[in-house]
């Protein structure tokens, strides 16, 4: 008899193969073992170097954004938006 | 009805690839004429702002650089120059040089635009425009003044440093932008000399190919006649110091005696070559005595005085 453990346990069990579609092997005669290119070992290098050049890439963009927008509101950065105020509302206050 | 779709290979192309396809030694040289441009413009830029403008401008030169590639693919491929880049030895595919060109040069204008002004922006994109579609898809297969109308997009960066500094444009960028375009046609014939056959075999008309070594070594001769007095115009209208006046002179001077050489040579490359190399040394100095005048605030002209 199949405990509930044991259901879980099946249920749960990672596959055989949980690299992502691209690392897995072609599908072949014998059935579907996967869908996706196999990569050699230095197209996945290379791949993973892309990657973390375009995420470098990236955080630099935002990082250049980030300080031409201080630069460029200065304090005026840190102030609250006045939109919701009505027509000829006076704001008091700092 | 069966259809077949050829599988493309995953790439193999690394970081050090896409760098190359940005030509890093002709972006270094971009980036330090449009600095000095960005530098000698009157007024005060924020740091910030002028390294934003710099990173802009050296990503907008790299797009050129890729797009470039990925035209001249065919030809770079029976080049020996240029048998070595990304595309011909199957690196890169053209497709990827493609799509990283465009991405690179919309964010660079694009972020220029936004973030420093759209004058700048403006003539970063058309820089680009110039380069890629006037140079090396009109201009460098069909006619030997390729590169003398070409070179305006290599004279643009110390323009493009102006306006990013001042929003506006005047006499001073103008005469740097002179200095370059007339800098190119000596510098890129002094190298086709040497390269003709290359060139001949690829069918691009270079000035030697079309015209013959005599007449290519005569029209360096003349543009570099032309050059060296507008390496020393800053200082003529005023706009320098004497220190960069005598500097630029003795540079000039240096150019003139090597197309001289260049004139006078036969059978023979060495000239061309040290023409090349020097070619490279003059505008370099040129541009960093400029900039070395103009940072010091006059000081070399108060030693002078």
């Amino acid at each position: 008899m199949t405990t509930v453990s044991e259901i879980i346990k099946e249920a749960t069990k990672p596959p055989a193969d949980d690299r992502p579609y691209s690392y897995r092997p072609a599908p072949s005669a014998e059935g579907w073992q996967g869908a996706g290119i196999r990569l050699t070992e230095q197209q996945m290098r290379a791949r993973r170097a892309r990657s973390i050049a375009i995420a470098l890439a990236l955080g630099a963009f935002v990082v250049v954004i980030f300080a031409v927008t201080i630069v460029r509101l200065g304090s005026a950065a840190l102030e609250r938006p006045t939109l919701m105020q009505p027509p000829g509302a006076v704001v008091t206050g700092k | 009805m069966s259809l077949t779709f050829a599988r493309a290979e995953p790439s193999v192309a690394g970081v050090g690839d896409y760098i190359e396809l940005m030509k890093p030694r002709v972006m270094s040289l971009v980036v330090f004429t449009a600095l000095v441009g960005l530098l000698v413009a009157p007024g005060h830029v924020h740091p910030v702002i002028g390294l934003t403008a710099l990173l802009c401008i050296t990503v907008g030169a790299g797009a050129a650089g890729a797009l470039n590639m990925w035209y001249d693919a065919d030809i770079d491929a029976r080049m020996a120059r240029t048998a070595g880049r990304p595309i011909p030895r199957g690196r890169v595919t053209p497709g990827e040089a493609a799509g990283f060109g465009f991405t690179l040069a919309v964010f660079s204008v694009v972020t220029l635009g936004l973030l420093v002004n759209i004058l700048a922006a403006a003539l970063l994109a058309f820089t680009i425009f110039f380069y890629v579609v006037i140079y090396t898809v009109w201009l460098k297969r069909s006619t030997p003044q390729n590169i003398v109308i070409g070179g305006a997009a290599g004279a643009l960066p110390p323009m493009i440093g102006w306006a990013a500094a001042t929003g506006t444009l005047a006499v001073e960028p103008v005469l740097l932008f002179l200095i370059i375009f007339f800098w190119t046609p000596p510098h890129f014939w002094a190298l086709s000399l040497y390269r003709i056959e290359d060139y001949a075999r690829v069918g691009v008309p270079m000035l030697p190919v079309v015209a013959g070594e005599r007449e290519t070594r005569r029209q360096i001769l003349i543009y570099t006649l032309i050059l060296a007095p507008l390496g020393v115009a800053p200082w003529l209208l005023g706009y320098t110091g004497p220190v960069y006046g005598v500097a630029a002179s003795i540079f000039g001077v240096a150019m003139i005696a090597l197309a001289l050489r260049v004139r006078g040579e036969h059978g023979s490359h060495r000239a061309s070559k040290q023409m090349f190399g020097f070619s490279i040394l003059y505008l370099f100095l040129l541009f960093a005595v400029l900039l070395i005048d103009q940072m010091s605030g006059g000081l070399f002209g108060h030693f002078a005085a």
